[in-house]
Order: C-alpha cells, then sequence, then structure tokens
C-alpha cells in the first residue's frame, strides 16, 4: 500500500523535480506514529502517477497547499550524532 | 494563614472540577488527531466547562484532560476557594501565599510515588505510546508539552527550574521546543552547557497538580518547588528520576526523562500560539532525546489548546504577571493601588493603576516594568489613576482615549527583548526576538492646577453628592426601571 508522506516548506520551489532532494518528511498513514518525522534522500513529482507515494505539502504557517505531488522516498538520512542514538 | 485544602494532584482537581460543574465526562471515543483539540479549543472559545476525556481512539487507559486553567472559576477550585470568587479575591489569595514563608518540597521513595506505576527504559521507550494530540490542524506535530513543566537545574548555582516550554513529538524519542534566550532555561543553557557542549538533563512533567502548573506559568523568583508548596499550603512531594538526578512531582500523570543536545537541533513548529495566531516560524530549535518514560495507571495527559481568547495560557499568565508586577512595583515603593491585564489581551498590556504623586510616576512604572525579568512577556503598559477601576474595562478605555495625550503620554521603547511569538514583529525580530515597547501614560500631569486645569470627570459616582447618588439608587425601581440598581 502506498505511503502518505507530508512537508513543510517555505516556497514550493524547495520541492524541485528531476533531482534527488534531502527533505524532513512525516508520516500521513493512520496509526500511532502518524506525524513523526525522518530525514530523507527522495525525489518528488508533481505527476501524482510517476511515484507510489503521496506528498502532502504545507507552508510556514501550516496552509495547506493545493499542489500535490508523488514521491519516492531513496533511503533515510541520520543526522542525528551516532552518540546521542 | 489557615488551613488550605486545594487539590493535591490532577486527579484530585478532576474530581472537584467535576462535582462543581466546571468539567465534564466525555466518555464516547475521542480521536487524538484534531478532533481532542477541536472539542478544548471550541471549551476555551465558549468559556466552557473542561472536557474530560476518557476515551481515546488508540490508547486504551489513557485520557485526556482539556483547558484545565481557562476560567477563573476552575483556578478558584484550583486555590481550594469558593468557585465563583472574584479576581480581586483570587488575586489576594495568590499575593497572600506567595508572600507566606517558602515551603520546601519533600523527597518521598520511588515505592510511594503514583509517576512510577509503569516505567519504560532502554528499547521500550517511545513517545507515540502516549496519546500525544495534534493539537491544531497544519502544527508541525503532535505536542507532547502543551501544560506541563520541564524541569531543569543551574549545574552550578543549583536553581532548580520548572518552565512551561512547548514541545513537540519530532519522532518516538525525540522532541524539539521553543526556549526563548531570556528564559530561565535559555539562560542555563547558554551561560552553562552550549559553551561545554554539555547535555543539559531535564525531565517534563505532564499531568502536574494544577497548583504547580500554576507554579511553572508563573514569572516568579521564588524556585517553583517552593512556591508549589507556598500555593498550596504543603510540601509538594517529589521523587528522583531514574535516569538523571532531577527531581519530579510525584503525584504528576507522566514524567519524560532525558537529556537537552548541546549541539544539534531538528525542527519544531509551527504551532497555534497564545496570541491566536501561528506566528513564529518553524525552525531548528532546542531539542530534547529521551531516554525514559513513566506514567501512573490509567495517566491522564493535560490539553491546552493555546488560540483566540481565552485559554489558561493567557488567564494564567496574565494573572500571575500582573500579580508579580504588582509585588515588584510595592517593593520599589511606588504607590500603586493594582495591576491587571486583561487575558483578552493575550497578555501584551498590563495596566497599572498608582496614586500619581510626583512627575514621572508612569515613566518610572515602565521602566521597572519593562526592564524587569516579565518584561519580554508583554508591550504595552497603561498607567491609570487610583479613581480608575483597572478592572473595568469601560473606565480604563475612556481614560487612555481621553487622557493620554499622543504627543507627551506615548513612549516607545525601542530595542527591547521581544518574543519569536509577536505578531506585529517583523520576522527579523521574532528570529532574533528583539522588541520594541510602549507606555501609555493615561495620568493628569502633577503640574496641571487641579482645580481649573484637571477636567471634571462626569459620571454618576463622580458630580453627584451621596445623598442624590442614594435617593436615586433607592427609588430606581419605582421609577419604572428594572435590573440592579
Amino acid at each position: 500500500m502506498a505511503n502518505q508522506w507530508e512537508v513543510f516548506v517555505m516556497d514550493l520551489g524547495e520541492l524541485a523535480e528531476g533531482k534527488e532532494l534531502e527533505l524532513t518528511i512525516r508520516t500521513l498513514n493512520p496509526g500511532i506514529h502518524k506525524y513523526t518525522y525522518q530525514r530523507v534522500k527522495a525525489e518528488v513529482s508533481g505527476t501524482l502517477d510517476k511515484f507510489a507515494d503521496r506528498l502532502q505539502v504545507r507552508m510556514g504557517r501550516g496552509q495547506l497547499s493545493d499542489r500535490k505531488f508523488s514521491i519516492r522516498v531513496i533511503e533515510q538520512v541520520q543526522r542525528m550524532p551516532a552518540r546521542y542514538l | 494563614m489557615g488551613k488550605i485544602s486545594a487539590p493535591k494532584s490532577n486527579r484530585e482537581f478532576i474530581e472537584a472540577c467535576v462535582k462543581s460543574g466546571d468539567a465534564v465526562r466525555i466518555q464516547q471515543e475521542v480521536d487524538w488527531d484534531n478532533e481532542a483539540g477541536a472539542i478544548v479549543r471550541r471549551v476555551c472559545e465558549l468559556g466552557e466547562a473542561a472536557p474530560f476525556m476518557e476515551n481515546i481512539k488508540d490508547y486504551p487507559g489513557f485520557s485526556y484532560f482539556g483547558a484545565p486553567l481557562s476560567t477563573y472559576r476552575r483556578m478558584a477550585i484550583a486555590l481550594g476557594m469558593d468557585p465563583s470568587s472574584t479576581l480581586p479575591q483570587i488575586g489576594a489569595e495568590y499575593l497572600k501565599r506567595t508572600n507566606s514563608e517558602p515551603i520546601a518540597p519533600v523527597i518521598i521513595d520511588k515505592r510511594d510515588a503514583p509517576c512510577k506505576e509503569n516505567i519504560l527504559l532502554g528499547d521500550d521507550v517511545d513517545l507515540c505510546k502516549l496519546p500525544v494530540p495534534l493539537v491544531h490542524d497544519g502544527d508541525g506535530g503532535r505536542y507532547v508539552g502543551t501544560w506541563h513543566g520541564v524541569i531543569t537545574k543551574h549545574p552550578v548555582r543549583g536553581d532548580v527550574n520548572w518552565g512551561m516550554y512547548r514541545q513537540m513529538m519530532w519522532d518516538g524519542r525525540t522532541m524539539s521546543g521553543a526556549v526563548f534566550p531570556f528564559s530561565d532555561l535559555g539562560k542555563t543553557l547558554t551561560d552553562y552547557y552550549l559553551p561545554r557542549g554539555e547535555g543539559c538533563p531535564f525531565a517534563t512533567a505532564i499531568g502536574l497538580s494544577p497548583l504547580a502548573a500554576m507554579a511553572a506559568c508563573a514569572p516568579s523568583p521564588i524556585p517553583e518547588p517552593e512556591l508549589t508548596g507556598m500555593l498550596s499550603g504543603e510540601p509538594v512531594r517529589l521523587v528522583k528520576c531514574e535516569t538523571n538526578d532531577l527531581e519530579v512531582p510525584a503525584d504528576a500523570e507522566i514524567i519524560i526523562e532525558g537529556m537537552i543536545l548541546p549541539d544539534y537541533k531538528v525542527e519544531e513548529g509551527p504551532f497555534g500560539e497564545y496570541t491566536g495566531y501561528r506566528t513564529s516560524p518553524r525552525d531548528f530549535r532546542v531539542t530534547f532525546r529521551v531516554d525514559a518514560i513513566t506514567y501512573r495507571n490509567n495517566a491522564t495527559m493535560t490539553i491546552s489548546n493555546m488560540g483566540v481568547p481565552q485559554d489558561e495560557g493567557q488567564l494564567l499568565r496574565s494573572f500571575s504577571l500582573g500579580l508579580e508586577l504588582e509585588k515588584l512595583l510595592k517593593s520599589q515603593g511606588i504607590p500603586v493601588t493594582g495591576v491587571y491585564m486583561h487575558p483578552r489581551s493575550t497578555h501584551h498590556m498590563m495596566i497599572v493603576g498608582v496614586k500619581p504623586t510626583y512627575a514621572g510616576i508612569a515613566m518610572q512604572i515602565a521602566q521597572l516594568a519593562f526592564g524587569s525579568k516579565l518584561g519580554p512577556w508583554f508591550h504595552m503598559v497603561m498607567v491609570v489613576d487610583d479613581q480608575t477601576d483597572i478592572f473595568n474595562w469601560d473606565e480604563v478605555y475612556h481614560a487612555f482615549c481621553t487622557r493620554c495625550n499622543p504627543e507627551r503620554g506615548i513612549h516607545v521603547f525601542k530595542n527591547t527583548t521581544g518574543t519569536a511569538l509577536y505578531p506585529h514583529a517583523t520576522p527579523h525580530d521574532r528570529k532574533y526576538s528583539i522588541g520594541s515597547q510602549v507606555l501609555f501614560d493615561c495620568l493628569w500631569p502633577v503640574d496641571w492646577d487641579k482645580t481649573n486645569d484637571v477636567p471634571t470627570v462626569v459620571s454618576f459616582k463622580n458630580v453627584y453628592t451621596k445623598d442624590i447618588q442614594e435617593k436615586v439608587l433607592n427609588n430606581w425601581a419605582d421609577y419604572g426601571f428594572r435590573g440592579r440598581k
């Protein structure tokens, strides 16, 4: 089943298509882990059927954007120093 | 001081509120994802009874208590007073208790501490096991801490701080929060931990007794454990944490222990704030790594839903800021007759009543107010004379609109300390906590001749003799008028 994700951006230009991006996204999948974050490398597309997962976008003050994207999560990125894990 | 009979725990408080009709039990299932937040928001906007939600989706055994102190009635109950007590009565009681001798806390054995009934350590630690709500749709995350205390200690001075710093769940073991640089915790971090690159131990206590929450919210110089004791008339019970040396309220519902990271930050916000807006930008903020969670059986999580007036942040902060400023001004010998912040000002406007006995007294008040530890939390001071009822907005507004000279009575203070939450501030000023503040001097100048220069207030209580007033009042119903005299 496809995953649902959400990202906060200040500008939709942050979601450039056709290149690998590093994003902080949160899961919208139902359940107790909903809204938890992870840092990922991903590709996004404004074409909704390009990738299996969906990405919803919110702006800086929480406003939901009309623009919808599909997303492919390539891998998780661990930013936190290992000594804290 | 007589024996105080105030609720000693969140549970006793809920019971008292249900009994007086100031809380309602909700037994149908409520979703932690927006629904609980929406209930609390509407309760705040309507001034309704506090919702005690006993059936939370996905979280059997847990409950929520929303808007715990968003009315003066519930504040009175928290203090063990008659719920119908007036604001001046509640304020007088707060001042009486907080001017008494500090009452030191007691440390109890872990076996006697309800907050240790369940202990999660190591791989079992997961914040998602707690019913952390999404308070407002569009918030940056689920907020663990909205009505709570973040407990820290300065390692050299030994100062204990219980502060209400909002905390967002980033993942199952990480939270991020807004800690302003001028706050007690902000100063401890910048003074000690950050320069050394050391982690700062913390504990978050949720579901505090209402008076402990009141202490955590109050900008008092008295350490919160002692202040809680003074407010409740007996020592607060503390117990040592599982993973650090901090001590936490033993009767709290949930304790989250861990370390504030000195050199790593994750994103926090946006969040619906006490000003009634989402103002502060999403940003990389203070990050809390969680090492342990302990909680009571059938734990109740407290939720405050900040937004347009009025919620407990506005109500309690206005209350305690006003009274703490009153104490400060009186300690300086200023003849204040009272200090009041209307909660609907979202604790931004301080109204000070004073006997205008010398020139420059309004400026002195503003300088003390803005220059004190309280100052960054409000940006307007309005000074009125002792004939104006500071609790009566009609009188205050009339004084402001008629006595505040646009050229001589408005004084702007530039480049002061502000917060990231001020809606009127520029994005740059929000980011760097740069503020500006203003004094509205509504006093008649002392060099005006009181007989010939100062206008006479034309009101029923001011221009008629007592005899005439009494005659009219006594005959009011006979004239054919209904309602109050």
